[in-house]
């Protein structure tokens, strides 16, 4: 890998946490737009060990909850499980193609929303089965949509092979 | 560099792994008091950048509405100046146009909500105002429809307000004509109810009918007489026999709330009624 590779990788995250705090708020529904700071995460864990992940996973939860403290530490754990498990995952299971990293992102926001809902115990009854088999779900999609997109356009900085296998 | 088989997990990743799983339970486990000072140290450091730019964003996203908002009360105001002659009326009907703002007394400040994207965010929300705009904690939290919540914890430009969907949310209450006063909490965290209030503690022998509105009483001090929280519309079947439990609707339902206003100045002791109540008939 490049050197000048390692920054377009880091600046990719970087736009993605921007976006994550300036754009969508404009992408309608809080609860179904794209989650840009988890897509940042669950793209950083594609070229990451498993380790490396989870502490990253466990920095971007942290920092959620200090801005959810209604649910403080269950963010930390959620992001620490989805990194880590994403990583895991794409080293053992996953081939590099397009439409796996969507499932991927999806398969990401969902299980860290049942996480938070889970661990915070905020949200029972229909309102929990409303949050993890609708607005997870969508917000899963919406994710899942722009972190192909991202792919796809930055395949080249990314330094991802997305059509070998 | 593609995906490799040296990014295997090793003993140091699941190790690290566990330590930050670890971790994430010790924060839910730690108590208010540890958790709110490491959450405001987060927010004036590490997301203060970030929850700039938030607020600017904000700002921006706004502000398309407002000037459109501005142009109709402009023209609300020519319209008025046009079949009003005198100078003193045409200027209580612009004040009328204003909004809650004017109608409150002074000690006030406009903060926008900074939206969180995680399921559980409507308990506790993070506004755009804090210490440096004169907010306190334990300040009430309004919007023009009534009650919000109150500010828990205060950071330099941000504050988080605790809504009163959160479970520990409580507030003395009373009856719109001061009849019957009681206490009101969340209906419940689980059901239909769930996004429902309830007035707690009424005598058995007092009825409230279904579609009395209920504001806060000011006794204890933290919020100001006379806010809507919210509109009786049944009753709750209890075994009690001395008291009753009313369900209310809420005036505001906090995931709508966009903006709000912060009482700063010494409200405890005065009555709101009167501002709300003109809020009801601005056009």
């Amino acid at each position: 890998m490049r050197r000048t590779d390692k920054y377009r990788f880091a600046l990719v995250l970087v736009i993605l946490v921007a976006l994550h705090f300036s754009v969508r708020s404009r992408l309608g529904d809080e609860r179904v737009a794209p989650d840009f700071l988890l897509l940042a995460l669950l793209i950083y864990t594609i070229r990451s060990k498993p380790g490396q992940s989870a502490a990253a996973g466990f920095v971007v939860g942290l920092l959620r909850d200090a801005l959810a403290p209604a649910s403080f530490g269950a963010g930390a754990l959620a992001h620490t499980l989805v990194g880590y498990l994403s990583a895991w995952g794409k080293a053992v299971f996953f081939a590099e193609n397009l439409m796996v990293n969507g499932f991927l992102f999806f398969g990401g926001t969902w299980i860290r929303n049942l996480v938070v809902v889970l661990a915070s115990g905020k949200l029972r009854g229909s309102m929990l089965v409303w949050e993890l088999l609708f607005w997870s779900p969508l917000q899963g999609i919406t994710t899942a949509l722009v972190g192909m997109f991202v792919l796809w356009a930055f395949k080249g900085w990314l330094a991802i092979r997305l059509a070998d296998r | 560099m593609t995906i490799g088989a040296d990014r295997y997990g090793s003993r140091a990743d699941t190790l690290v792994f566990l330590a930050c799983v670890a971790l994430s339970v010790a924060a839910m486990s730690v108590p208010q008091t540890w958790r709110d000072p490491i959450a405001k140290a987060l927010r004036q450091t590490v997301l203060a950048p970030l929850l700039d730019l938030q607020e600017e964003s904000e700002l921006l996203r706004t502000s398309k509405a407002r000037f459109a908002a501005i142009e109709a009360q402009r023209d609300s105001a020519a319209l008025a100046a046009t079949f009003l002659p005198e100078l003193r009326s045409e200027n209580a009907r612009l004040r009328g146009l204003l909004g809650l703002e004017n109608r409150l007394p002074p000690g006030y400040v406009a903060a926008e909500v900074l939206p969180q994207s995680l399921p559980t965010s409507p308990p506790a929300i993070v506004t755009s105002a804090g210490a440096k705009e004169g907010v306190k904690p334990l300040a009430a939290a309004l919007s023009p429809e009534g009650l919000v919540g109150i500010v828990g914890t205060v950071d330099a430009h941000t504050s988080v307000v605790v809504t009163w969907a959160h479970p520990e949310f409580r507030a003395s209450a009373m009856t719109s004509d001061g009849s019957v006063y009681g206490i009101v909490a969340p209906h419940g965290t689980a059901g239909g109810g769930v996004w429902l209030l309830e007035l707690r503690g009424v005598p058995y022998r007092q009825n409230v009918p279904e579609g009395t509105l209920v504001l806060t009483s000011g006794l204890g001090g933290v919020f100001p007489r006379g806010i809507p929280i919210g509109t009786v519309v049944g009753v709750v079947a209890t075994n009690e026999e001395w008291e009753k439990t009313y369900i209310l609707r809420p005036a505001v339902h906090p995931a709508a709330v966009s903006h709000l206003i912060i009482l700063t100045g010494p409200h405890a002791g005065g009555d709101l009624r009167s501002a709300f109540e003109a809020a009801g008939e601005a056009p």
